[in-house]
């Protein structure tokens, strides 16, 4: 969870310098995978594109998270309504809904993945909040009347050891969703560079004229794909 | 409670707000995809089952299935559109149905296989052909909800590979409706859709 906590900072970075005048030049020592049509060096543009993609979905994920748990923790008497929230997958709302309105910027876009990825989160943190609520220690908690400041301290661990077992799940989802709606062009615009932006780029000449960055893209995205999937408990 | 936001959903599609600044006709229901998607459900339907009739629990902790489940269907989609040979044209409903399987199939025979019970110690006591028996009448009972319950993840999954590859089907069908606002054909697919919710529902009930 923390390497993809850091990933947050990413979001700040300042975009890459465009130099029209180089743009399209072909895979060299000086550009490995060449530059793109307005000049950027392909491999520093794809580096920069993955970590933020890997930010954005840091944000989605905690904002997933924070709302999941308050779901959890407030919403008990509407267990039905996140039901039938959850046997919906989030980008079968969110697709439309971002060509209905012509495409979604980055913020717009982060909030809504995290509101529709947090009713999947909330049947674990349910499980995980009851274990809790039933255990003798938060009986004891309640009963002495302690302050929050102190319960959260006390508890703060074992809130972390919780929402890491969850994050990358919601992580995942937040990261494909932006993903596969930038590549479809109904993402965030230029001004938010990010996997799915560059793989929208690429799609088109996959078939016919595939450049080196089109198959770099592809790889990054079976590359995450594959490390995020969980290794095998003995 | 989950009926009142199928309630909520069904008010939306009605009173949808917004107009296209040009108004245009809803779009013809894509007929001609009918059999295709058809044909891409029953394979799914049968292939995903025999599969983990054959594989069984054990398929869960299959490293190789988790490794070909992981990627997003975008992914697949795009490697269709580079691998497919020139000589064959465009990768039309073919392309689109082999995207498909590559990408819905591996994580339905986990989802099957995740939801049938243990086999350590019994049946596997009793030998090979009891585990067999068990596995048909286990996947016999989880068939209905399984699909009732997957469709909407199928329907997102065709939805991006419909637009990746440029092959018109039911996806492309839903998107449509909702960006020139018709009304009425949205209030059908969110009936259908309420209608699949329920029917995985009941059908949870019953197999508790």
């Amino acid at each position: 969870m923390k390497w993809r906590l850091m990933c947050l900072a990413t979001l700040l970075l300042p975009d890459l310098a465009l130099d029209p005048f180089r743009g399209g030049l072909a895979a060299s020592l000086r550009h490995p995978l060449g530059t793109d049509d307005l000049g950027r060096d392909a491999l520093l543009r794809l580096s920069l594109a993955a970590i933020r993609s890997l930010g954005f979905a840091s944000a989605c994920a905690l904002l997933a998270l924070a709302l999941g748990l308050l779901l959890a923790w407030q919403g008990r008497r509407f267990i039905g309504a996140w039901s039938a929230l959850r046997s919906l997958p989030p980008l079968l709302f969110v697709l439309p809904l971002s060509l209905a309105v012509g495409g979604l910027s980055a913020w717009p876009l982060g909030l809504l993945l995290g509101l529709l990825i947090a009713p999947h989160l909330e049947p674990a943190l349910r499980h995980r909040m009851d274990h809790l609520r039933h255990s003798p220690a938060w009986a004891a908690e309640r009963t002495l009347g302690a302050p929050w400041n102190s319960i959260l301290r006390r508890w703060w661990p074992w809130g972390w050891q919780q929402a890491a077992a969850l994050f990358p799940s919601a992580w995942i989802s937040a990261l494909w969703g932006e993903a596969t709606l930038s590549a479809l062009g109904l993402g965030p615009g230029p001004g938010h560079d990010s996997l799915g932006r560059l793989l929208a780029e690429e799609l088109p000449r996959l078939s016919s004229d595939p450049s080196p960055l089109g198959w770099a893209a592809l790889f990054s995205v079976l590359l995450l794909a594959w490390t995020s999937v969980p290794r095998p408990t003995v | 409670m989950g009926w009142l936001v199928w309630g909520l959903g069904l008010a939306l599609a009605f009173g949808l707000p917004g107009a296209t600044w040009r108004a245009s006709a809803p779009p013809v229901f894509p007929w001609h995809t009918v059999g295709p998607t058809l044909l891409a459900i029953t394979s799914m339907a049968l292939g995903a089952p025999l599969l983990a009739w054959i594989g069984g629990p054990p398929l869960t902790r299959q490293r190789p299935l988790a490794l070909l489940e992981a990627p997003p269907d975008l992914l697949w989609a795009a490697l269709v559109l580079a691998l497919w040979p020139a000589a064959w044209g465009p990768p039309e409903l073919s392309g689109w149905l082999v995207a498909f399987l590559a990408a819905s199939l591996p994580g339905e025979v986990r989802w099957l296989a995740q939801a049938m019970p243990t086999e350590y110690p019994f049946p596997l006591a009793w030998g090979a052909s009891a585990v067999k028996r068990v596995r048909r009448l286990v996947l016999m009972r989880l068939w209905g909800r399984w699909l009732a319950a997957r469709l909407p993840i199928w329907l997102t999954a065709t939805l991006v590979l419909e637009r990746v590859l440029g092959v018109p089907g039911l996806g492309t069908d839903w998107m449509t409706r909702v960006s020139v606002r018709d009304r009425a054909g949205l209030t059908l697919w969110v009936l259908g859709l309420a209608l699949l919710w329920t029917l995985s529902q009941v059908l949870d009930r019953d197999l508790a």
